[in-house]
């Protein structure tokens, strides 16, 4: 169960990204997170794994304070988050598998890794997650070779490595077509489903909430301004959301 | 609406901008809101002022003096720039503006006319000496490479001198070849025939006038020039001369007659060409040593028996110095280049002081050029290639970390973000993040550091005494231009290969495709890592005995390190503790003054020479046609081969051209210069856009207004760009080649160090870092503007 509490982040130049925000996943969920770019979407995910340090506030990752955690605490708390980035952040010039395997790093100790020794059980997993996202035939290729959609799916493949309980996933479509959008969000959906993680997923586009979230969540100017189920959105709550201009679409 | 435009106006009075400017150039501007032009006015009419004052005082320049009064005339130019801001400032509080042109030209035309006075350019002296020269370029174009044997075919014939009417002159006495003279005495002056026969056909030969005894002789010529006798198709000649003046040696005493005798010699060349002396010395020769013991234990000779080893000449000890300099730098620089990069060091506690005190150590150590670090060097591991290859590797590995740290700061950080966000150490970011990254350009700047380390290694012999810069060194104090010319030669060709080969490899490492996609089977098992590959294996053996020979040419020897000089520490607090007196000051700031306007000039003549060329370079203009196509090669071929070598070893020609001085060194630096920066003007000239060429062209424009509306406005940011990148380029070579007699600080850096003055050179380092550094930001941000 995760427990955001109170959460505040100011960037240093005097930015407030997130206000206030408190909020609870209960594990096995699908919660996705909306609001307009710049509402404070990437500041909260990063914030839960400390990519980005929270101002004030607490987080709570089965009961242990994720804020209060030393460096080697959070190395371990970290493991058990997978992130899926908008922007895939795969080393492209290094080969898909070199790339998965980073997933593993906070389970391997330095001196070993910097050898660039990962185990045969690693290696095995490793092609194991890529057979699972059908990626299987590209493991030895340069990963700048592959398409957006087929880096996300490295992506994904990365996180698993982790064997993660909890997925954060910042906009993981924001840079895909519409088509693979919703390859990558079945993927999510069968990793929540059939596998039980709980899944924490920004989402740029409404309908996709709807199609694949159980709960969401809204921010707008780093406030949380709704929590509830997805169906819930209606037009006023929309327009709170996403301003007095704003138009419902719908991406397929 | 227009009361609100005016109103802006009217809160600043118009009268008060002209007003300010005229009391403080550049305050009516900047009060005016004109903060830029202000700022630059103001400081241009500082750092003018002080020039002109320092240079009419101290070096008596531009100086006008009468009965009253002594000033410089260039304060009237100054002050032409002082109405001008305040008419600029008139103009600007109206909503206009001055003339720009003006305001940029006057300051430039005083500061080229303070250059061309300190540098103390004198093109006569191009000119008048002119004839002496050409037999330097005679030498450079018959370098000492090869040599042939030689045969002598002689005869000598004995004559008394003068006549006499007391002693008749006795019977001729002959020897070698038969030669005959038409008379059996005479004085100076007398006409004398001579004929000969049995020669070689058709050679040439001179006639000598030797003293009886042989001790004496002297080379006969005939209105300035030495007689040539040639010989017919049977091997006789004929030759018509006057008694020379020596034949008056023994005094001319009709009453005590000499005998002395007429030579007629010809010296042949007869064989192959074979190596040279000074082949051997420059590239190398085979020496026949005792057999070592190994070899006679194992039977393969017998005991006192000889076997061959090649000995390399100077060249190859310098490619060696490049090579291991590159080695030695690219290693050391590889882990410290992560210390002077800001995002890595920005996570480590206590980092980002790590990261300042790096940089300005990498800053300070590269502003200091290779053969002044060679200089304080030898102190510490004496004369010898170690020290040499110390003094590359230094300068190499502060500015090769300095390219890898901008390297590492510019890499994609959504990697590291992910490897963190696995639970990934810092370390562990680096080794998986960043340096897959930064692979590629790490490898294209070594490549590049390889070409620049090459260049270097061809001067530092000059401190450090060893390779083919102590050999041009020699060469040129002993006067043998055909030696030096040879050392030129093989210099630029091995640069032209380097700088070809680095060339290369940095387009493929950088451009090149990506392997090709690999078979289905392939794809199934990871693929063997480059070293267990055949050519991996190759590459790696290749490696290593390079890497073995280099070692043992460069003399590495890091005991030296160990037992250093017992001075040692006494000279490094004498280089610490910088002198302060005014005196020495004064010399620096005259001397950093000469390197600065003799790099700006250097850069402005090799500049305006290259700009014709570089057309005649570009692939596009010439490169094409057939019929022009030579052109294109010859005029590439020129650029390549005059900036492979460094402005340093051009310096001995123009010393013996216009004397040792700074306008010497202006015209080494003119020459490279020439080379570098024609190069980088084809380049300019081949990246012309047809784009606009042919917009323009369409509107009906004629040839030259296409020229000057789509092609100028192409080349002329580029090209000023580059010139101001080879000033900052020329400004660093001009502190070392007072050396070789280019004046400048270098000089003065070599006289204080000569004098055991450490703590006066001390300060001309601090000196030459606080110019270079300058400079380097200056270019910098004048170059990021016009781009
Ligand atoms: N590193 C940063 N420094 C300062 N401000 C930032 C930084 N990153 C994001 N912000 C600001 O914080 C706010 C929230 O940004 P972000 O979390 O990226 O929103 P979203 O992901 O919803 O688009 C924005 O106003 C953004 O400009
Ligand atoms: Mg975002």
């Amino acid at each position: 169960m995760l427990r955001v509490e109170n959460l505040t982040k100011v960037y240093p130049n005097g930015t407030v990204a997130l206000k206030d925000v408190t909020f609870q996943v209960e594990d096995g969920e699908f919660l996705a997170v909306i609001g307009l770019s710049g509402s404070g979407k990437s500041t909260l995910l990063r914030c839960i794994n400390r990519l980005i340090e929270p101002t004030s506030g607490k987080i709570f990752w089965d009961g242990i304070d994720v804020t209060a955690a030393s460096p080697n605490e959070m190395r371990k708390i970290r493991r058990q988050m997978g992130f899926i980035f908008q922007q895939f952040n795969l080393v492209k010039r290094s080969n898909v598998i070199t790339n998965v395997l980073t997933g593993r790093l906070g389970y391997v100790g330095s001196a070993q890794s910097l050898a660039n020794l990962f185990s045969k059980h690693d290696h095995d997993l490793a092609l194991k997650n890529l057979e699972r996202l059908g990626l299987k035939e590209k493991a030895y290729v340069r990963a700048d070779s592959l398409s957006g959609g087929q880096q996300q799916r490295v992506g994904i493949a990365r996180a698993l490595m982790q064997e993660p309980k909890l997925i954060l996933a910042d906009e993981p479509v924001a840079s895909l077509d519409p088509v693979l959008s919703h390859s990558i969000l079945k993927y999510l959906e069968q990793l929540n489903k059939e596998d039980g993680l709980t899944v924490l997923c920004s989402l740029h586009f409404l309908d996709l909430v709807h199609r694949y979230a159980t709960r969401a969540i809204a921010l707008k100017d780093g406030k949380l301004v709704f929590e509830g189920l997805p169906e819930a959105i209606d037009d006023a709550e929309f327009k709170a959301i996403y301003g007095q201009d704003a138009q419902r679409v719908s991406i397929i | 609406m227009s009361a609100q435009t005016s109103n802006s106006r009217t809160t600043k009075n118009p009268l008060l901008a002209p007003l300010f400017s005229l009391i403080v150039p550049g305050a009516g501007q900047l009060y005016l809101g004109a903060r830029e032009a202000g700022s630059a006015i103001l400081v241009a009419t500082v750092v003018l002022a002080l020039l002109i004052q320092f240079t009419s005082e101290v070096l008596r320049i531009a100086v006008i003096e009468t009965a009253f009064f002594k000033t410089s005339w260039l304060w009237f130019l100054l002050a032409l720039f002082w109405l001008w801001n305040v008419f600029d400032a008139y103009r600007r509080a109206r909503g206009l503006s001055a003339s720009r042109v003006f305001g940029f030209a006057v300051p430039i035309l005083i500061i080229y006319i303070l250059a061309w006075q300190v540098t103390g350019v004198d093109f006569t002296r191009l000119v008048t000496r002119f004839d002496d020269v050409k037999y330097i370029f005679n030498a450079l174009l018959h370098p000492d490479f090869f040599t042939r044997d030689t045969e002598q075919q002689s005869g000598w014939v004995t004559i008394q001198v003068p006549c006499s009417p007391t002693v008749p002159p006795p019977p001729p006495e002959y020897s070698g070849f038969p030669v005959r003279i038409d008379r059996a005495c005479g004085t100076v002056g007398d006409p004398l025939t001579m004929t000969g026969e049995g020669f070689l056909p058709t050679t040439s030969g001179n006639v000598y006038w030797l003293e009886y005894d042989g001790t004496n002789e002297a080379q006969v010529r005939m209105n300035d020039a030495p007689v040539v006798i040639t010989t017919d198709a049977n091997g006789q000649f004929t030759s018509q001369f006057n008694i020379p003046s020596f034949a008056a040696r023994d005094g001319l005493d009709p009453d005590n007659p000499v005998v002395q005798a007429v030579e007629a010699r010809f010296v042949q060349e007869v064989g192959p060409p074979k190596p040279s002396e000074n082949f051997h010395i420059l590239i190398g020769s085979i020496a026949q040593e005792p057999a070592p013991a190994w070899m006679v234990n194992l039977g393969l000779v017998a005991p006192d028996a000889t076997v061959p080893r090649i000995v390399p000449g100077g060249i190859w000890v310098t490619i060696a110095l490049g090579l291991m300099a590159t080695f030695i730098s690219v290693a050391v620089a590889a882990p410290l280049s992560f210390l002077g990069a800001r995002n890595i060091m920005a996570r480590v506690r206590g980092g980002t002081v790590i990261y300042y005190v790096t940089r300005a150590i990498f800053n300070f150590v590269r502003s200091v050029d290779t053969l002044i670090w060679a200089i304080i060097l030898v102190t510490w591991t004496g004369l010898g290639a170690f020290t040499g290859l110390l003094a590359l590797s230094i300068h190499s590995i502060a500015a090769v970390a300095k390219l890898y740290s901008e390297e590492v700061e510019h890499i994609d950080e959504g990697p590291v973000e992910a490897t963190t966000a696995a639970g990934g150490t810092t370390l562990q970011s680096v080794r998986f993040a960043v340096i897959p990254q930064i692979i590629p350009s790490f490898l294209a700047y070594s490549l590049l550091r390889w070409d620049i380390n090459m260049r270097s290694a061809t001067i530092v012999g000059f401190v450090s005494a060893a390779g083919i810069g102590f050999y041009i060194f020699e060469a040129i104090r002993k006067g043998g231009y055909q030696e030096y010319a040879a050392a030129l030669w093989a210099i630029a060709i091995v640069v032209m290969i380097v700088d070809f080969v680095s060339s290369i490899w940095r387009e493929r490492i950088l451009h090149g495709e990506r392997r090709a996609a690999a078979t289905p089977q392939d794809l199934q098992a990871p693929p063997k890592p480059f070293y267990k590959t055949r050519r991996g294996i190759l590459y790696t053996v290749i490696f290593i005995i390079v890497f073995i020979i280099s070692w043992n040419l460069s003399e590495i020897n890091l005991e030296k390190l160990l037992e250093p000089a017992p001075t040692l520490g006494s000279v490094i607090y004498d280089y610490i503790t910088i002198d302060t007196s005014v005196e020495v000051w004064r010399a620096i700031l005259r001397q950093i003054l000469v390197t600065i306007f003799q790099a700006l000039l250097a850069t402005t003549l090799g500049a305006i020479v290259a700009i014709p060329f570089a057309f005649l370079a570009a692939k596009n203009i010439t490169g094409r046609a057939r019929g022009t196509a030579w052109i294109y090669y010859a005029a590439r071929f020129v650029l390549n081969f005059l900036r492979s070598i460094e402005a340093f070893l051009y310096v001995a020609i123009f010393v013996f051209w216009v004397g040792v001085g700074a306008f010497a060194g202006m015209l080494a630096l003119a020459v490279t210069t020439f080379g570098l920066i024609g190069k980088l003007f084809s380049e300019a000239v081949e990246n012309i856009e047809e784009g606009p060429v042919e917009a323009v062209t369409a509107t009906g424009a004629n040839r030259l207004q296409t020229i000057a509306f789509a092609v100028l406005p192409q080349i002329v940011p580029p090209f000023i760009s580059y010139s101001i990148y080879q000033w900052d380029i020329n400004i660093r070579m001009a502190t070392i080649i007072g050396f070789a007699g280019g004046g400048g600080i270098g000089l003065l850096f070599q006289n204080y160090v000569g004098q055991l003055q450490y703590h006066k050179a001390g300060a001309v380092i601090l000196a030459i870092v606080v110019v270079v550094t300058i400079m380097d930001l200056a270019s910098a941000k004048i170059r990021h503007r016009l781009v």
